[in-house]
């Protein structure tokens, strides 16, 4: 299926004039902090396999749900710190923020701390904004996400809890979880199901509707480690915290931050938790990008901080539209439109 | 059906009844589910309820088709409509016709609704025609706009009117308030 998704947005001239400028500024940014600019393929073998995002086929091969996997791969290989600005596809995910085909700014910085990694997401938004005419967003703020869980829902949670402990305290709260997987034979495909849902549940519920009432920029960080995904565990006043972030501004989710995790052996093993939480919920087998692992144990990743951050919504915010497609510049799209 | 299927329209079975989906906004938090929070209409009862269902979780599609058929009579406590091509015909309690038996005339087409090959409702258009056969006469010379009056369509359902309304005369009606729209000159 193919439409006009012209919608009531934006004049054609100016979403052109936008992009233009956006993307310049994105890129004078970046390099001017000393990165590199990269194209990588857009169909790739294997995708970085996530519980709940399925890629679109495009045999033999999908096409990336984000450029990570081969970026990472250049970075093991001596690219140095890099960036791109890339197509990447998800599919069935369509609605006034989600498209299945979007832009992802993502960048690696070489030994950089995430601190650093989230003044670009800071820095990178204002050139938007900029780029827009819209003021930039001033003072950002950062907070752990177990002290915004414990600000929500009036008592907090330790991080460290199993599936069904955090099931019954998430219930307990009026968040009864709502996903196969809580009953895996494998206690680390119940935990990391457990605390996507809870996560999910809670977010939704509580931490959406916070962030749009206190508006401005706000990054969340210091994920339960069930929640690592591809960053590092590293102790944070006592307790194991993934080290990343997620930004938001106006309350629409930004960027999603994190300190690279190294260790192939430990990569290995979320990427099977996450197949397994796949197989419960009874979503395709995809295949392990045994080439990303095998540059990991052969080459090594170095030390480095990346961030994804979506373009579409950036721009969405930098000239007060509410869905995507008001600064799209897509005529027509191929796919479902009917959110 | 797999959730991410779920779409404007969809038509849903849920503990045996038929909902069409009438809203529908996906939302998906980070890296977690996804949430397809929906407005879903029993296709029976006409009751909407708010649902929201997550990411990995499995749907059941309702049966349901639509048939177009004409209206043949009723006995007050059912209506019978039929096929104008195959003839066949069926019978829809009064209960599910509800208030549209006020605008049902003679030989009107209508969207019948099937599920599970059962009739279980009826959709007509937004806008019927019908004839004045009662009303009080016009008192000359009040031409305020907003003064109606009580008159009687040929089905006889009770009507508010302009003054000018005469008896002879057809309006067009809005089905889904019952109210007076304009006159229809022949």
């Amino acid at each position: 299926m193919t439409s006009d998704r012209s919608g009531d947005g934006l004049p054609w001239g100016e979403r052109v004039a936008l992009w233009d400028a956006a993307l310049d500024s994105v890129r004078r940014y970046l390099r001017a902090e000393g990165m590199r600019e990269v194209s990588t393929p857009v169909r790739v073998a294997g995708v970085a396999v996530e519980p709940f995002i399925e890629p679109l086929t495009a045999p033999p091969g999908y096409l990336a749900t984000s450029p990570e996997m081969v970026m990472k791969r250049l970075l093991c290989r001596g690219s140095g710190s890099i960036f791109q600005v890339s197509h990447v596809f998800r599919a069935s995910e369509v609605g006034a923020h989600h498209s299945e085909e979007f832009h992802l700014i993502e960048w690696y910085r070489l030994g950089a701390p995430l601190a650093v990694a989230r003044g670009d997401v800071e820095s990178l938004v204002d050139a938007a904004f900029a780029a827009a005419g819209r003021a930039p967003v001033g003072s950002w703020s950062t907070f752990g996400v177990l002290e915004l869980i414990e600000r929500t829902l009036g008592c907090g949670l330790r991080g460290d809890e199993g599936a069904e402990e955090l099931a019954l305290e998430s219930a307990r709260r009026g968040l009864p979880l709502r996903v196969a997987g809580l009953d895996d034979p494998s206690p680390e495909v119940r935990r990391l199901a457990a605390w996507t849902a809870f996560i999910s549940e809670w977010s939704d519920a509580h931490l959406d509707p916070w962030l749009e009432r206190r508006g401005g920029g706000v990054h969340v960080c210091d994920f339960p480690p069930a929640l690592a995904a591809l960053s590092e565990i590293r102790e944070v006043d006592g307790r194991a915290s993934a080290a990343r972030f997620e930004s938001f501004v106006d309350g629409v989710e930004l960027a999603n931050g994190y300190q690279e995790l190294r260790d192939p052996a430990e990569q290995a093993a979320r990427f099977a938790a996450v197949a397994g939480l796949r197989r419960a919920h009874g979503a395709p087998v995809l295949p392990v990008d045994e080439g990303f692992l095998a540059d990991l144990r052969g080459f090594g990743l170095p030390a480095c901080a990346g961030v994804a951050l979506g373009l579409d919504r950036l721009l969405m915010l930098a000239v007060g539209a509410t869905r995507l497609e008001q600064v799209s510049t897509a005529l027509s799209v191929a796919g479902r439109l009917d959110a | 059906m797999d959730v991410s299927d779920l779409r404007k329209n969809a038509k849903l079975e849920i503990d045996g009844q038929p909902y069409v989906v009438v809203d529908f906004q996906f939302v998906k938090p980070g890296k977690g589910q996804g949430l397809y929070k929906c407005k879903i209409k029993n296709m029976i009862t006409g009751a909407v309820l708010d649902r929201t269902w997550r990411s990995g979780e499995r749907l059941e599609a309702a049966n349901v088709e639509s048939r177009k058929m004409q209206y043949l009579y009723s006995t007050g406590e059912s209506f019978t409509f039929m096929d104008s091509e195959t003839f066949e015909q069926v019978e829809l309690a009064a209960d599910i016709v509800g208030s549209d038996a006020n605008f049902l005339l003679d030989n009107l087409d209508c969207d019948i609704l099937f599920y599970n090959e059962r009739p279980v409702g009826l959709s007509m258009s937004s806008h019927v025609v019908m004839e004045i056969v009662e009303a009080e006469p016009g008192v000359k010379g009040d031409t305020a706009t907003g003064v109606t009056k009580q008159a009687k369509v040929s089905t006889g359902y009770e009507i508010q009117v302009p003054l000018f309304i005469k008896v002879g005369e057809r309006v067009k009606i809005d089905t889904r308030t019952g109210a007076y729209v304009e006159r229809v000159n022949n």
